[in-house]
């Protein structure tokens, strides 16, 4: 009984210590994506300043390649719609890994509960 | 003194830090430590970017349009130069995040320069008083958890 009670307890440890680790990994995303957007603002509003017959040039690995302005403009605009979308996917993700979290850890201190129970009633026996 | 200031977060408590307990107030203060350790952080590659912007503005004062025809090194690697000249001296390419460049006359890239350190430093300030927020908030934690300590052994 009682290494069947330590069993469970072990395997709830381990996916607690599971989601611990996705949940870190999901905020550390949310985080990268946080810094991405805000350097796409700065961005933005570096070339909404610009005069219209601005040079504006794009890297591609090594070389710079001429855009046009509004193209970049336009560009920009729709990496952050997507880094938008992106944080909004990855707050779902978190609040669902948290949820999981808070289940886990309702199980496992049920579980700890009964062991110390257990313990007792062994003690009391002997 | 002993709360701590809920203007950051509207979903934040007050808490009165004397009704928690000693096991509380550890973690508090950790998170605490933790905060100001990711400040000092920020404030250090905050400087190194103020910095750059400051290099990059000051070696903007040595072009201009009498430097049109001058001789310079290019680096090509590391440790191999070649000759070559200066042209179109009157415009410059910056960088201006996430791989784009922009032409800019020195005028306008003097400028680009002053609002970066400008926007740099007011960041700094701002982490700054936040920073200087927490660790009020930490020197209390302390206290009162020192003040705690003393009740237990009376």
């Amino acid at each position: 009984m009682s290494e069947d009670l330590q069993r469970k307890i072990q395997s709830e440890l381990d996916s607690f210590k599971n989601t611990q680790k996705e949940l870190q990994k999901a905020i550390s995303t949310r985080q990268q994506l946080d810094s991405q957007l805000n350097e796409n603002m700065i961005v933005k509003d570096e070339l909404e300043i610009l005069p219209k017959d601005a040079k504006v040039y794009k890297s591609v690995g090594p070389v710079l390649i001429k855009t046009e302005l509004v193209e970049a403009r336009q560009n920009v605009g729709k990496r952050m719609d997507y880094i938008k979308k992106e944080i909004s996917r990855v707050d779902d993700l978190i609040t669902s890994i948290e949820k999981k979290q808070d289940v886990h850890r309702e199980a496992l201190q049920k579980l700890q509960h009964q062991f110390q129970q257990a313990q007792v009633k062994a003690a009391l026996h002997a | 003194m002993a709360q701590i200031s809920s203007t950051e977060q509207p979903n934040m408590k007050q808490v009165d830090l004397m009704t928690l307990n000693i096991q509380q107030l550890s973690t508090l203060k950790q998170q605490l430590d933790q905060e100001l350790s990711l400040f000092q952080e920020s404030l250090a590659s905050l400087k190194m970017a103020q910095t750059k912007f400051q290099n990059s503005g000051e070696s903007l004062e040595k072009v201009g349009p009498d430097s049109d025809g001058k001789e310079i090194l290019v680096p090509l690697t590391g440790s191999m130069y070649v000759p070559g000249k200066l042209h179109e001296t009157n415009n410059v390419l910056i960088d201006i995040g996430t791989r784009y460049y922009a032409e800019k006359d020195i005028d306008a890239a003097k400028d680009y320069f002053k609002r970066k350190i400008q926007f740099v430093t007011e960041q700094m300030e701002k982490i700054q008083i936040l920073g200087l927020e927490k660790s009020k908030i930490r020197d209390a934690i302390v206290e009162i958890v020192e003040l705690k300590l003393q009740q237990q052994q009376n």
